[in-house]
């Protein structure tokens, strides 16, 4: 249970010492709390008036009370460091997330990055909030309270001590097989429960084929199987908490028994056993607040370690690129006489060669034509090309000068990439034309939004530039999504470099025809990487390159491609009938 | 500029904070009777069914604390009984046992109440599993389209699983603590009538005061908090997918400052609550010491003056109390924590109801299966314009037919007009002379339906492809991927036909997908298939191979595909386009080659001429 994550915080040693004070202190307002209430009741037991009681009533009072005033104090240093974590933590992981770009949100899908962002960085904050003074208070209030349970009564502390050592080995066997199984549990329990959630997303294929109605009562059927199954799985879970319950309700009886019997035989009096009686309890609930939680604390645990994780995969990724600082950033300026060389350069995904090996070169503004087939390596090569994922062998160099972690934010500078689907920010339609270039003139942002055909869509909304679009207000339909990306493009006219992947793939083919139309001058003197399967487009391209299976099958110009019996003509066969 | 930006996005931010709270307070009115629906459907109803198991798992429950509260009592009673230093042992027999029985049944108690309750959960589960599915299954076609984005499917099925919580964690517990507060109140009520009274109106501060106050102290904040971390969802979601467009802008440090002034903000709010949350519980602790300083008192006038005797009852109540602690602390947290479920409740409380079943045809269709629109118009109930305009269309038995247009243009629409999931607004659309919205389930006999997204369902590929018949053999099933072009691939499959489709590492493309879509609709056996735009996302070497299976698969059968660009649509024998809703060309495609402009416009865009 223990995490050796944790003692790598920072600060974790100053706040565990605060954390066993505190743990001190409770333990001693405890003390005076029993102390207080024993003496009033055996006073009273004595048959000496209640208005004596005063002092004895006082001291319960405060001493009671005084435990959440502890707690109260542990609980806001605690909270405030548990912040301070997760907030370097959130800090780092934005970092991360914005310098590594693309390539990590696809290593771990978006949903991922955007849920351990939000609730993985909560998730680790409940887990230091809880786990830190669980651990602490574990070893620290249990032994403090012993130490007056041996003074008062050295039987029952022989008792609660002798229990104390079993309670934690049956923990730790909980926490090695009971643990292991009951995740194993766990984790068939939800697989069964997603069959519901698998049905309900299939629900139109099974309407599609009649029968949606008779699978209303398969889930029920299959929905009370499962619920033999889970009650089943629950009864090895509950049962072991159910033993530390049992474990600490016996304890306190069996240590009320003795006193009993010893009081009997006045072997002892009724203030130290009373005093005993109520210390019990509160030994026992600092074990029993040990084991509780152990879902949101794993929850935390995991969190935390994924977040490790990739922090740790972008110190070593910027590490690689620290050397190349010392090349000059200027270099990568691109203009009409630059060069742009790529040299045997690999990326690896997964294991697997997304792109093997590739090398070009081309001169000054020319416009570079990659297709292949789904899965050949367009986008990766894309990917790499803008910068957005580092290649794992091999290099691309502006000017003779390597393209690396360090220096890429100049290229990207001079970049205009326009990918499948163009994302809309959640903002007004001026705001995403803008995106490029924030400092435009309303005028400016009006003409590019005409150049790209916006004009429609901003007629039809209801406060033209100013209204807010993309997701959760008003969607954009894809060619309009294309077309706001193209204006991004349009109006800072100062990115030379246009980055193309598939734009228009997905898009109906009038939609394109009118797109194509507008793409054309604004290619005009820029270097221009366009990734496509729309043969089409070839026609307008300087360089072909046909990738397979991420390597260069071909390339040259579309005539010299068009003579040869080459793969591309092949390509273009194999189309058959529709097109080309 | 970039310093402009940022100071906007954060003062955006916080007037957006405003603007919802103002909303909140004249949406609150509507908020509540929306959630009260919410309760009426899906909370209510529940507490009826199977009430034997939920009044035991109640009774258990206050049993539990009983038996906690009684162990320390006859512990007390047994120590300040013994003290007495009796002759004779039997005196203490009775407590000694009664300690015995309570510490053990207690735990004991405990393990089976949560069983009890569990259990009942997950029945109640199971029908509310059910009574999702029914409400989903009556629009199930539009439900998916209505809200393309968000897994809200996968929202529902947690929905349910939030209200199990709701139950366990909220509802249980409260009813338990009230019980157990009668329940004192009735005990103390034997000894004195007064005293009852007093701690009748001091516990009830606990009970009921401090959870209705941190409700309304706190409901307001944790709303806003909640509102605020949605907000902060869509905007990172928003800004992660977008991620490379930031990176390429130049300005992604802006965008990082922005979020994290956004962080703070939120983390005001939550400052607040863990404040209060603490000053809570020092007020409960504080209010919980009045109780046990008063029953002190009280005992003390009550059983006290005389050494020993009836004194040993002093002791018994004291600790009687404490365990009972444990019952009444968490009321508050329980009853903040409703607010979390208020989503779920309202989000399932939406949902459409059942709506009454139309007369539907009984009866079947004989070959050949003619389709005809007359005049079909089509208007969503929020809409303003016809999705689709006095349509006249006739589709003979046996034809293929290709429907173009833009996005947007009404030719989805028309697909699911065809098979019925929706009627025309006016006009008819008819299979064999029926409406065919009339045909009810039984459409599925003639249509079929391959969509944008095959879904395959999370089991093996034979039962997949045995949605499509479920009778079918091994041999038939064979027969279906051999069709489709898939039998060299399942037979290398280690598994073959018993292949878990989701298994890691053997997703299937999505080429492949469609053709084990296009198998199933071979197995079911259909006249009719509507491909709704099979091939979007598919290269054009996959797609074309594909759209050549689909043809000779499906030669004898009418096929309607829907389809926004050219690829394919010179096999068909009939090409329509439709614009606005509005039927604007159609012909055979060598006609329109040969004498449509536009046509030909697109053609030779196509091939890359233009």
């Amino acid at each position: 249970m223990l995490d050796k994550a944790l003692f790598e915080l920072p600060g974790i040693k100053r706040i565990l010492i605060a954390l066993a004070v505190f743990a001190a202190f409770e333990a001693l307002v405890i003390l005076g709390l029993a102390w207080g209430l024993s003496s009033a009741v055996t006073n009273l037991w004595l048959g000496h008036p209640t208005t004596e009681q005063l002092l004895w009533i006082v001291l319960f009072f405060l001493s009671f009370v005084g435990i959440q005033i502890v707690r109260y104090a542990k609980d806001k240093m605690l909270d405030t460091y548990a912040f301070e974590r997760a907030d370097e933590l959130r800090q780092d992981l934005m970092h991360s997330i914005f310098s590594r770009g693309s390539s990590l949100v696809q290593e771990q899908g978006s949903g991922t990055t955007t849920t351990l962002l939000l609730e993985g960085i909560e998730q680790v904050e409940i887990y230091l909030r809880l786990v830190l003074s669980k651990m602490v208070r574990l070893f620290v209030i249990p032994f403090f309270l012993l130490i007056p349970i041996f003074i008062l009564d050295w039987v029952s502390g022989i008792i609660m001590l002798l229990i104390f050592p079993f309670v934690i080995l049956y923990m730790v066997i909980l926490g090695r097989f009971a643990g292991e199984k009951a995740t194993k549990q766990h984790k068939e329990f939800k697989r069964l429960a997603n069959h519901f959630v698998d049905t309900l997303r299939g629900i139109d294929t099974l309407k599609f084929f009649g029968l949606s109605k008779k699978q209303g009562d398969s889930i029920y059927a299959v929905s009370e199987r499962y619920r033999g199954a889970t009650i089943k799985t629950l009864r090895v879970a509950i049962l072991s908490s159910s033993v530390l319950d049992l474990f600490a309700t016996l304890s306190v009886a069996a240590v009320a028994i003795m006193l009993g019997l010893r009081l009997l035989d006045e072997s002892i009096i009724l203030f130290p056993a009373l005093t005993v009686l109520i210390l019990a309890p509160e030994y026992f609930k600092t074990i029993r607040e040990f084991a509780a939680d152990f879902h949101a604390s794993l929850d935390g645990k995991n969190s935390l370690a994924s977040i490790q994780k990739i922090l740790l995969k972008t110190e070593e990724s910027e590490d690689a690129s620290v050397d190349a600082l010392l090349n000059d950033s200027r270099h990568l300026l691109w203009s009409e006489s630059s060069e742009l060389a790529v040299n045997d350069l690999s990326y690896l995904y997964d294991e697997f060669e997304a792109v093997s090996k590739v090398s070009f070169a081309v001169l000054g503004p020319v416009k570079v034509g990659i297709i292949g087939a789904s899965g050949a390596g367009k986008s990766s090569l894309i990917h790499l090309l803008g910068g957005f994922s580092l290649a794992s062998e091999g290099s691309i160099c502006i000017n003779n000068t390597e393209l690396t972690g360090a220096n890429r934010e100049e290229w990207q500078q001079q970049l205009a990439y326009l990918p499948q689907n163009p994302y809309i920010f959640h903002a007004t339609l001026s705001e995403n034309i803008s995106f490029y270039h924030p400092g435009a003139t309303e005028e400016e942002v009006l003409q590019a939004a005409q150049v790209v055909g916006l004009q429609d869509l901003i007629d039809e909304l209801p406060e033209g530039l100013n209204t807010k679009i993309g997701e959760g207000a008003r969607p954009l339909s894809g060619g309009q999504a294309q077309r706001v990306a193209l204006a991004r493009i349009c109006l800072d006219k100062k990115r030379s470099v246009l980055l193309f992947d598939e734009p228009t793939a997905h898009l109906d083919i009038e939609t394109e025809l009118e797109l194509k139309q507008k793409m054309l001058p604004l290619m005009q003197d820029k270097l221009v990487l366009f990734a496509t399967h729309r043969l089409h487009w070839m026609h307008d391209m300087d360089l072909i390159i046909v990738l397979d299976e991420g390597r260069i099958v071909e390339s040259g110009t579309l005539e010299e491609l068009q003579k040869s019996s080459s793969t591309f003509a092949s390509f273009v066969s194999k189309l058959g009938g529709g097109a080309a | 500029m970039s310093k402009d930006a940022v100071y906007k996005t954060q003062h955006d931010a916080q007037q957006d904070a405003k603007d919802t709270a103002q909303n909140q307070v004249s949406a609150k009115k509507a908020g509540a009777k929306r959630t009260r629906i919410g309760v009426k459907r899906w909370i209510t109803p529940f507490f009826k069914q199977y009430r034997g198991s939920l009044a035991l798992a109640l009774f258990l429950g206050v049993l539990t604390f009983v038996f906690a509260a009684a162990l320390m009592f006859s512990s007390g009673y047994l120590i300040s009984k013994a003290a007495e230093a009796p002759d004779n042992i039997m005196v203490i027999f009775l407590p000694v046992a009664l300690v015995r029985i309570f510490g053990v049944g207690k735990p004991l108690l405990h393990y089976l109440e949560r069983l009890v309750s569990h259990d009942w959960i997950l029945r109640m589960t199971s029908k509310m599993r059910l009574g999702l599915y029914t409400v989903l299954e009556k629009d199930a076609i539009f439900f998916k389209k209505r809200y393309k984005t968000g897994d809200i499917l996968g929202l529902l099925a947690e929905d349910i699983g939030h209200i199990q919580n709701l139950y366990l964690r909220s509802i249980f517990p409260t009813i338990v603590a009230w019980a157990l507060y009668v329940l004192v109140i009735i005990a103390l009520g034997f000894f004195s009538l007064w005293f009852a009274l007093y701690m009748a109106l001091l516990l009830a501060v606990i009970v009921f005061l401090v959870p209705l106050v941190s409700v309304l102290i706190n409901g307001a904040r944790q709303t806003r908090r909640k509102v605020m971390k949605n907000d902060l969802y869509e905007q990172v979601t928003d800004n992660v997918l977008g991620v490379n467009d930031w990176i390429v802008s130049g300005r992604s440090s802006e965008y990082v400052q922005a979020y994290q002034g956004s962080e703070k903000a939120l983390r005001k709010v939550d400052s607040l609550l863990n404040t209060s949350t603490r000053r809570r519980d020092l007020i409960l602790q504080v209010l919980f010491a009045c109780v046990i300083i008063s029953l002190l008192l009280w005992a003390g006038e009550e059983f006290g003056g005389s050494r020993a005797g009836i004194a040993n009852w002093i002791a018994a109540f004291v600790l009687g109390f404490f365990p009972l602690i444990d019952a009444f602390a968490p009321l508050s947290a329980a009853s903040i924590e409703t607010n979390k479920y208020r989503d779920s409740i309202d989000r399932l409380g939406d949902l459409p109801s059942n709506n009454i079943n139309e007369e539907l045809f009984q009866g079947a269709l004989q070959a050949p299966f003619v389709i005809e629109c007359k005049q079909a118009s089509f208007m969503f109930h929020d809409g303003i314009n016809n999705v689709l305009d006095e349509l006249d269309l006739t589709i003979q038995a046996g034809e293929k037919l290709a429907v173009l247009g833009r996005s947007g243009s009404g030719k989805s629409t028309l697909a699911t007009l065809l098979r019925g999931d929706l009627t025309p607004t006016k006009g008819s659309i008819t299979l064999n002379g029926i409406d065919s919205s009339k045909l009810g389930d039984s459409i599925s006999d003639y249509v079929g339906v391959i969509q944008q997204q095959t879904y395959l369902f999370n089991t093996t590929l034979a039962e997949n492809l045995r949605i499509g018949n479920s009778s079918a053999t091994d041999e038939e099933l064979w027969d279906a991927l051999e069709q489709v072009g898939l039998s060299y691939l399942v037979n290398r499959l280690p598994d073959g036909l018993d292949t878990l489709v989701d298994e890691a590492g053997l997703r299937f493309s999505g080429g492949e997908r469609h053709r084990i879509a296009l198998a199933r609709v071979l197995l079911h056996k259909v006249p009719i298939v509507i491909l709704d735009e099979p091939t979007v996302g598919l290269d054009p070497v996959t797609e074309q191979a594909l759209l050549n299976t689909f043809f000779t698969t499906m030669k004898d059968k009418t096929i309607i595909m829907i389809t926004h660009h050219l690829q394919g649509v010179s096999c068909m024998d009939k090409v329509i386009f439709i614009e606005d809703g509005k039927l604007t060309l159609s012909g055979s495609p060598e006609e329109l080659a040969k004498t449509n402009p536009f046509y030909q416009r697109l053609q030779a865009f196509d091939r890359g001429e233009y």
